[in-house]
């Protein structure tokens, strides 16, 4: 049984907005669960506006305003015992957490370093920040090492970003987001801007952390469902703040337990016998207002299976068995 | 370590400064013949009432200005006259001091302007730059409140009226400096110790003067600016590794930095002109002062060649910081193209 | 529309910065009727302080300083507003034409504009000013629109040309609406804001540029401007001679003005700019 390495109870965040005279609350993440094994790679996938960014910033604890903390908790189970991220306050967050034990490779990676410095430089600064004493030489030997490992020339190192291609920018930050061996590594949209070429790179580059033991654990957020299933052992699936399905990639793709999986699942074309014989679906509606969801599931009214029960309460989370989870009326036994 | 762009981004600064170094010369050439009213003829009106006291040297000056203009030749080739004259640092004759050269008048009043326009505008710069620096920080504190507020007004305040002010407190009703001038009266300019303390003690008042209102630009400039640092891709990224609050705010303001430099190159061109009127009111002699005299009396070359020397040297120090900031961006430096 | 009239309405320092330089146009305006005193002519005693009867004291000719300020409070809010009118019109129309036709059009018209840009503003006014011989408030005005508008026109074409390229543009064109169509519906609205703005940074520099003129002077030979006031106080040395009743009044109410309107202008950058939005 592989060891737990994140666990998120009940997790919920808002952004609070003034518009005109009254705030508006989006609930972009309200009541989540999700917890993260050794060497998984768990792929997050929904829709735009689902929350799943939102949810990155969370894990990492990340909250700036508007977003706000509101309930529930977040710990990571470290090399000597755990720690509470909900609890701690951004100094310690910054000097214990951030990029040591858990590392954000954000959207559009490719802005993500400053143009104006070398790439060295940067990476001498995250070093800095973590360690208080450092061999300026031995840090960039390890680093050259480090990017030679996943298939970076060294010479990058002594460049400006900008005199890097997209793709080889992409894995560079990749590369210096994991540069002190974070255990968990999240990735938002690592691939979605890139060519397809440069997609192949960055999922290899991952598989090149986790194969070197380099990082224990990827959580991979994106929306395209047809990239997540190369590469992720597990996935969840995100609808409207919500996680409402989860399970083994294979799993989830052969048997979609929640409505709006299947929809997913059944909108890629696809060149696989099984999944063939499906008539191509689309999910018909818009992603709910998150200022004022729907009630009950929130996926209601866009299912083509809804009851009566599904616009009055909320579907609890269950376990159907071999940690599948789905969290919808029609797998409630009663 | 040059890249090829860097040249050409020199050599474009260096071709768009003396054509618009030409415009100026040839403006200052066509308003006297484009303005109605023929300002030129009503020069030579006043001369010739001048004339009544003192035939002589206003034949003299007769025939300078007419030798000058050259009214009696084609437009094109007064204008070329002129052109090579300009560019020879011939500037033409004064009236009212005549028969001094215009360019004898104007150069010893430039390190005079330059003594005080450089030391002020860097001090208010540097300072400036970092108030709104830790203003745009520290968003949402008292000091960020403060120091907005401050900045709003006192940036707003003319330069001569707070000089007045200044002068009218600390001289006239505590006569703790001097009145005005830039030494006293019977000190012959030198560089030794009495001299310069001397100078120190006129130059404080004009100098506070232009500090004090101009650090209120350069803080809310760069207050703006360090607040969109702060939430640049970068920024955040470099954050969420966990990097120390210090460095963080170091980033910010070095890049916030490079757009302030290119802002003292474009400000130079007003702070100029406002010192110059500042300069006026202390009788502090720069070339400001030498401006006003020949505003008062109307000495069109005087003005003329004021502004034209002005204008250079303002294109020159605009160039040398231009060739700066080209060195510290890397961007530039190495030729990077937006993709 | 109705949002942005509430988010200015309860935006602190908008209502600081608009109540005060309302009040102040409000003293210009009303001023000069409530207190009916001649400012050129001969009042009483000269360079007298403050008192009951003369709230501003007087000056070296004996005139009133109250009233003087009053109408130089009125003159020159007015040569400020007219300035801006000036300097908005000539960039909108070099802006505008630069930004939606592009080419050689754009080409010739920006290199107007820097070469314009890079000649210190003040200078050249006080220059083509010295040769005027008679210079009524408006030709002040006039000159210093002229000299002013540069950074204007750049700032519309580039708002200009980078709203062109933007995807809604291109969507509009392909449902069918008309280039002036696109113009108002979609162009204008983001438009409107900047030039707003940049109105009022305008009327600052107006009034701030016609003082230094009036002292330096080349300011207007007609009328009476709080810039005219300093330059007349200035030329009697009243600051070395203690007159502090002369000049202290009207550098205050410039900078009350030009500061009122910076908060004012700050305010609307923070309305109208939601990055800047002190959550």
């Amino acid at each position: 049984m592989a060891a737990n390495l994140l666990s998120v109870i009940n997790v919920a965040a808002y952004y609070r907005q003034q518009v005109g005279t009254s705030i508006k609350t989006i609930k972009a993440v309200d009541g989540v669960d999700l917890y993260l094994y050794e060497k998984e790679i768990l792929g997050i996938v929904g829709e735009s506006g689902s929350g799943k960014s939102t949810l990155a910033n969370v894990i990492l604890m990340n909250i700036k305003k508007p977003l706000e903390f509101v309930k529930g908790s977040v710990r990571i189970y470290t090399g000597n015992g755990f720690l509470d991220l909900n609890s701690m306050s951004v100094e310690e967050l910054r000097t214990k957490v951030w990029g040591k034990e858990i590392a954000l490779i954000p959207q559009s990676a490719m802005n993500a370093l400053m143009p104006t410095l070398k790439i060295k430089r940067i990476i001498l600064d995250v070093i800095r920040s973590h360690q208080d004493r450092i061999n300026e030489k031995e840090v960039v030997e390890k680093a050259a090492k480090r990017f030679r490992e996943l298939g970076l020339p060294e010479k990058a190192i002594d460049m400006y970003p900008f005199e890097l291609s997209g793709g080889m920018r992409q894995r560079a930050v990749i590369a210096v987001a994991t540069l002190l061996n974070p255990r968990i590594l999240i990735a938002d949209e690592p691939s979605s801007a890139l060519d397809v070429v440069s997609q192949r790179m960055v999922l290899k580059t991952f598989y090149d952390l986790l194969r070197k033991n380099i990082i224990k654990s990827v959580i991979f957020i994106s929306h395209d469902i047809a990239t997540v299933r190369q590469i992720a052992t597990d996935m969840c699936v995100m609808y409207a703040g919500k996680i409402v399905e989860r399970g083994s990639t294979d799993e989830l793709i052969r048997k979609p337990l929640h409505p709006y999986t299947e929809g997913l699942i059944g909108s890629i074309p696809s060149v696989e016998p099984g999944i063939r014989e499906r008539k191509l679906k689309y999910i018909p509606g818009q992603p709910p207002d998150l200022s004022n969801p729907p009630t009950g599931c929130r996926f209601h009214p866009r299912c083509p299976y809804t009851m009566k029960l599904c616009k009055v309460k909320e579907p609890p989370m269950v376990n159907v068995g071999n940690k599948r989870l789905v969290a919808c009326w029609l797998h409630v036994k009663r | 370590m040059i890249s090829r762009a860097f040249i050409r981004y020199v050599l474009t600064k260096l071709s768009f400064l003396v054509v618009t170094y030409l415009v100026s010369i040839t403006i200052v050439f066509l308003l006297p013949r484009l303005i109605p009213g023929n300002p030129l003829a009503q020069l030579l009106t006043q001369l010739f009432q001048q004339a009544q006291t003192n035939p002589e040297t206003i034949k003299e000056v007769y025939k300078t200005l007419m030798a000058q203009f050259n009214l009696n030749k084609p437009l094109w080739e007064q204008y070329l006259d002129f052109l090579a004259r300009a560019i020879q640092g011939d500037l033409g004759t004064s009236i009212a001091y005549y028969p001094r050269k215009v360019i004898d008048l104007i150069m010893p009043a430039i390190p005079w302007t330059l003594a005080l326009l450089v030391p002020a505008t860097l001090t208010a710069w540097f300072l400036g730059n970092n108030l709104g620096a830790i203003a745009g920080y520290k968003r949402n504190s008292l000091f960020e409140k403060l120091v907005l507020t401050t900045s709003l007004v006192i940036s707003q305040i003319p330069y001569y009226w707070l000089a007045m002010v200044l002068l009218y407190v600390f001289s006239v009703k505590f006569g703790i400096f001097p009145s005005g001038g830039g030494y006293s009266y019977g000190l012959v300019p030198s560089l030794s110790l009495t001299f310069i303390v001397d100078f120190l003690w006129h130059y404080t008042l004009p100098f506070l003067s232009i500090v004090l209102v101009s650090i209120g630009g350069w803080a809310i400039g760069m207050r703006l600016l360090v607040i969109y640092e702060l939430e640049s891709d970068y920024m955040v990224f470099s954050e969420s590794l966990g990097i120390k609050e210090s460095k963080l705010f170091n980033y910010a303001f070095r890049n916030s930095l490079l757009p302030q430099i290119t802002g003292l190159a474009l400000s130079l061109g007003g702070a100029l002109g406002g010192q110059l009127i500042t300069e006026t009111v202390f009788n502090y002699p720069g070339t400001g002062y030498v401006l006003f005299r020949g505003l008062s009396t109307l000495d069109y070359p005087m003005i003329q060649g004021v502004f034209i020397i002005i204008v250079a040297t303002l294109f020159l120090a605009n160039f040398l910081v231009d060739l700066i900031y080209a060195l510290i961006d890397p961007r530039i430096r190495l030729g990077y193209v937006q993709t | 529309m109705k949002l942005v009239i509430y988010l200015l309405i309860t935006n602190k320092r908008f209502i600081i910065g608009i109540s005060i330089f309302l009040l102040i146009v409000l003293i210009g305006l009303i001023g000069p009727l409530l207190y009916p005193v001649d400012p050129l002519s001969f009042a009483g005693p000269m360079e007298v302080a403050p008192c009951r009867r003369y709230p501003l004291g007087t000056d070296t000719y004996g005139r009133d300083l109250l009233a003087q300020t009053l109408v130089g409070t009125r003159t020159s809010l007015y040569i400020g507003f007219l300035t801006a009118l000036v300097a908005i019109s000539i960039g909108t129309i070099i802006g505008t034409l630069a930004g939606t036709k592009g080419g050689i059009i754009d080409e010739i018209l920006m290199s107007i504009t820097n070469v314009v840009l890079a000649i210190p503003g003040i200078l050249l006014a006080i220059l083509i000013a010295s040769y005027i011989k008679v210079r009524s408030v408006e030709v002040i005005a006039l000159l210093l629109g002229i000299t002013s508008w540069p950074w204007y026109a750049r700032a519309i074409r580039a708002q200009l040309m980078s709203l062109r390229e933007r995807e809604f543009v291109y969507l509009s064109k392909m449902a069918g609406y008309r280039d002036i169509e696109l113009a108002f519906k979609d162009l204008l609205p983001n438009i409107a804001t900047y030039t707003f703005m940049a109105f009022v940074l305008y009327i600052n520099g107006g009034i701030l540029s016609e003082a230094g003129l009036s002292i330096i002077g080349v300011g207007p030979t007609k009328g009476i401007s709080l810039g005219l006031i300093l330059q007349w106080a200035s030329l009697m040395e009243a600051v070395r001679r203690g007159l502090w009743w002369w000049f202290i009044p009207p550098g205050a109410i410039i900078t009350v003005v030009t500061s009122s309107l910076m908060i004012v202008s700050v305010a609307m950058d923070e309305i109208f700019n939601p990055k800047l939005r002190g959550r």
